[in-house]
């Protein structure tokens, strides 16, 4: 009798054990399966024969043209040596098998990384196009809804309460004055809405459907008309392209893809929330950018210099480390190269413009929080 | 000889940590160049070892499903997610109310389609599970299924968990019912009856420890409430009650496995599985010892490899997060690091899970089993194909089944 296995015909859930042997047939062969006695259960042509995944030092075979869950299993490091030998087709499939899988891996691979670049480069363009698509009706009651959460979230430390509630106040008709200049001709169909609040933090941002929030602190820290029109003028600019709708459709469209990665679409995990983080960084220094060149057309239609957006950001910064983490810089990161277009924008600006606010109104926006902190005497334009 | 005298037949699990900790090692380390695809290769293999391990009277079950067979599955099962993941966006953008009403629907959308998907993954595993020769399957309706879950869910929601007994036996029976090997169709003997002294053990004492304990607790000063620092010997009263609370469940969980196994059926043979509480508290303390030790080391290492990269935030002694963060967006080493961290962390994880809970319950459970009746299996003939599954789709994209 041959090597031992255990036959199973997979018509019936018997187990025989049989002795397995080798008709040599030229180049290829037979594998004889017979019972203890002696009779014939199977002749399994070796081209037909294939190999299972079982266990350490086990091994199973299987046969086309036999019923898919016939088996034949050699079992013991030697008997198992002993049958791969003789059938060396069997390797020959095995390879088969895994480079076909290798290959379909790899495709996939290459596909899924196809997808991730193109949604690296494609999605700024992406999210451009379908913020368009967005009704602005829809952007608007977001946005609303985001300052709700703001005021609840910061309701503890001050809400955010309005510097000054009188909106026909000579420093809240001058700064929506400024506002509807900056925006003019840009086509956008959100009405602004700034709004100087109280808070200790040095920010301003702009949230989506036009209102722009500019924190006391900020303006405290102002010393020149330029810089605050030029913080100003730099968020309209992000109201125009509609930057805050667009980052986030990129941060979804970010966490899905990631959740596509892990393969758990409904977990909202860590690492979505760190991929996307990471990943959204590099838009929005793109959208930096195009904010700092909208401030630096409209001064070219009124008499303030934009790069004093980068002076004041960096005096926020030299102030104290801590805010500095929390505050402006975080969400408007100031990189040198940043700083240096900012002041090649500056110097192309032609004479002769009105400044944006006269002198009274400008001192009415600097006492509208309240005294400044002493030491920072309201200055007028020099220039 | 008579099929009244045969001894039960234990079921054999061969398997070692250490194959499985290999296997999943280089699964993991796979899985970086093949941005994660390779999972799905990784599950295969994993299920193979398990099958294959699982020795039943002299012979091992054989997994018969394929990786690409889950690739497509989880392709597929992106159809349904990616409306889903695009309504749950514009729901994050609406008002309050009308996100938080929004979310519970999606929330309940999804736990309806749970049931549905746990059932497909069962009927996937089941429908590729070979023993001598003869390939098991599920019958029944996912969908039937998923009502039943759901339905149920709710009940035992209303009636704050008193109805969980009647709930899992109903399932438990829906699930075994619908189950064949070959052309012979299992069956179900148990009923709530059987886990109704257990639960409601169990379910009186966690309320009743719970109470003491929270009452205790909050009286000596254990709840941080109104921003006070709780005092130590609150927090240890709260600490003993919910160790006390875990330790009930364990004791529940492991009646429900034996008393629910034991009662499946396949024709004359019967199943039969004794768990232990204390094996499973076995379990899961040494889980969280090789989480805990596996941390240790990842953090020396992390620790190590932060200093060396981003050497400037911690400079002076103190950490400075300003400089951190711009160390974080100007510098792709500390980016990949931190990354490479996470992966670690999640992959030191997900290992340590699988290597203590998964194969530490699968074994469990196999070393617990024995059957009777086996020689009564003989005459079970194969059964048609069942080629309508490809792969388990909805279930892998909403993360069910462990194995
Ligand atoms: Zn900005």
């Amino acid at each position: 009798m041959g090597i031992a296995g255990r036959f199973h015909d997979g018509q019936v859930a018997q187990v025989h054990v049989v002795g397995l042997e080798y008709e040599h047939a030229g180049a290829t062969g037979t594998l004889v399966i017979r019972d203890e006695d002696g009779v014939e259960l199977g002749r399994w042509p070796a081209t037909d024969l294939y190999a299972l995944h079982g266990r350490k030092d086990e091994l199973r075979l299987g046969a086309n043209g036999q019923p898919t869950g016939a088996r034949v299993v050699v079992r013991g490091r030697v008997d198992v040596a002993r049958v791969l030998a003789t059938l060396p087709v069997l390797h020959a499939k095995r390879r088969q098998q895994a480079g076909r899988e290798i290959r379909l891996a790899v495709t996939a691979t290459v596909a899924l990384a196809a997808v991730i670049g193109a949604y690296l480069y494609g999605v700024p363009l992406l999210a451009s196009r379908i913020v368009g698509l967005v009704p602005p009706a829809w952007e608007q009651s977001l946005g609303e809804t985001v300052a709700r959460q703001m005021e609840a979230s910061l309701g503890d430390s001050g809400g955010l309460e309005a510097c000054d509630p009188d909106p026909d106040s000579l420093a809240n008709r001058a700064i929506a004055r400024f506002g509807a200049a900056v925006l003019e001709g840009s086509g956008s169909p959100f009405d602004l809405d700034i709004k100087v609040v109280k808070s200790e933090i040095p920010n301003a941002f702009a949230l989506p459907g036009g209102q722009v929030f500019f924190f006391s602190a900020l303006l405290d820290q102002a010393e020149t008309q330029d810089e605050f029109a030029g913080v100003l003028a730099h968020e309209v600019g992000h109201v125009a392209h509609r930057h805050g709708m667009e980052q986030l459709i990129s941060t979804a469209g970010t966490g899905a893809l990631i959740g596509f990665i892990l393969g758990d679409m409904t977990g909202i995990s860590v690492a979505a929330g760190l991929g996307a983080t990471i990943i959204d960084a590099r838009f929005s220094r793109d959208a930096e950018r195009q904010a700092d060149a909208f401030a630096a057309r409209a001064a070219e239609r009124m008499d303030f210099n934009p790069a004093g957006l980068a002076d004041l950001i960096n005096r926020v910064g030299a102030d104290d480390e801590f805010a500095r983490a929390l505050a402006l810089l975080s969400t408007h990161p100031l990189t040198d190269d940043r700083k240096a277009a900012l002041e090649i924008l500056s110097q192309q600006r032609p004479t002769g413009l009105e400044p944006p606010f006269t002198a009274t109104e400008w001192a009415a926006i600097r006492s509208m929080c309240g005294e400044p902190v002493a030491g920072t005497t309201p200055k007028t334009k020099s220039k | 000889m008579s099929s009244v005298q045969e001894q039960p037949v234990p079921v054999v699990f061969t398997g070692t940590r250490s194959e499985l900790a290999g296997m999943l090692l280089r699964g993991y380390g796979l899985l970086i160049p093949t941005i994660g695809l390779y999972r799905f290769w990784l599950t295969t293999w994993k299920r193979r070892f398990y099958w294959a391990n699982t020795e039943i009277d002299g012979d091992p079950l054989e997994y018969t499903g394929n990786a690409i067979q889950l690739l497509l599955g989880f392709l597929m099962a992106l159809a349904v997610f990616v409306p889903l993941y695009g309504l749950f966006f514009f729901l994050s953008t609406q008002s309050s109310e009308a996100a938080i009403a929004g979310y519970s629907g999606v929330a309940v959308l999804l736990w309806f389609l749970m049931g549905y998907a746990i059932y497909r993954a069962r009927d996937f595993r089941l429908s590729r599970t070979l023993w001598r020769g003869i390939r098991c399957d599920q019958g029944g309706s996912a969908w039937g299924y998923a009502w039943r879950r759901f339905f149920w869910s709710l009940l035992v929601l209303v009636t704050a968990g008193l109805a969980y007994p009647f709930m899992a036996a109903s399932l438990w029976a829906y699930r075994y019912r619908h189950s064949w090997y070959g052309d012979r169709q299992f069956g179900f003997v148990g009923s709530w009856k059987q886990l109704a002294r257990p639960f409601y053990l169990t379910y009186l004492v966690v309320v009743v420890i719970g109470a003491v304990g929270l009452g205790m607790g909050s009286a000596m000063g254990g709840l941080p409430v109104s921003g006070a620092t709780p005092t130590v010997g609150g927090v240890v009263v709260l600490l003993i009650a919910a160790g006390l609370i875990g330790l009930m469940l364990l004791y529940y969980r492991s009646r429900e496995i034996s008393r629910m196994f034991s009662s499946v059926r396949l024709g004359e043979a019967a199943l039969r599985v004794t768990v232990r509480a204390r094996s499973l508290l076995g379990q899961y303390l040494l889980f969280g010892l090789a989480l805990a030790g596996s941390y240790i080391v990842l953090a020396i290492g992390g620790l190590i490899v932060l200093g060396v990269v981003a050497s400037g935030a911690f400079a002076g002694g103190a950490f400075d997060p300003q400089v951190f963060m711009q160390a974080l967006q100007s510098s792709i080493t500390v980016l990949l690091a931190i990354i490479f961290g996470y992966l670690l962390l999640l992959g030191a994880f997900s290992l340590m899970v699988e290597l203590f809970l998964g194969l530490g319950f699968w074994r469990l459970v196999a070393r617990g089993a024995t059957i009777t009746g086996l020689d009564s299996l003989r005459t079970v003939k194969a059964r048609g194909e069942d080629t309508a599954l490809a792969g388990e789709g909805l279930a892998d994209a909403l993360n069910v089944g462990a194995y």
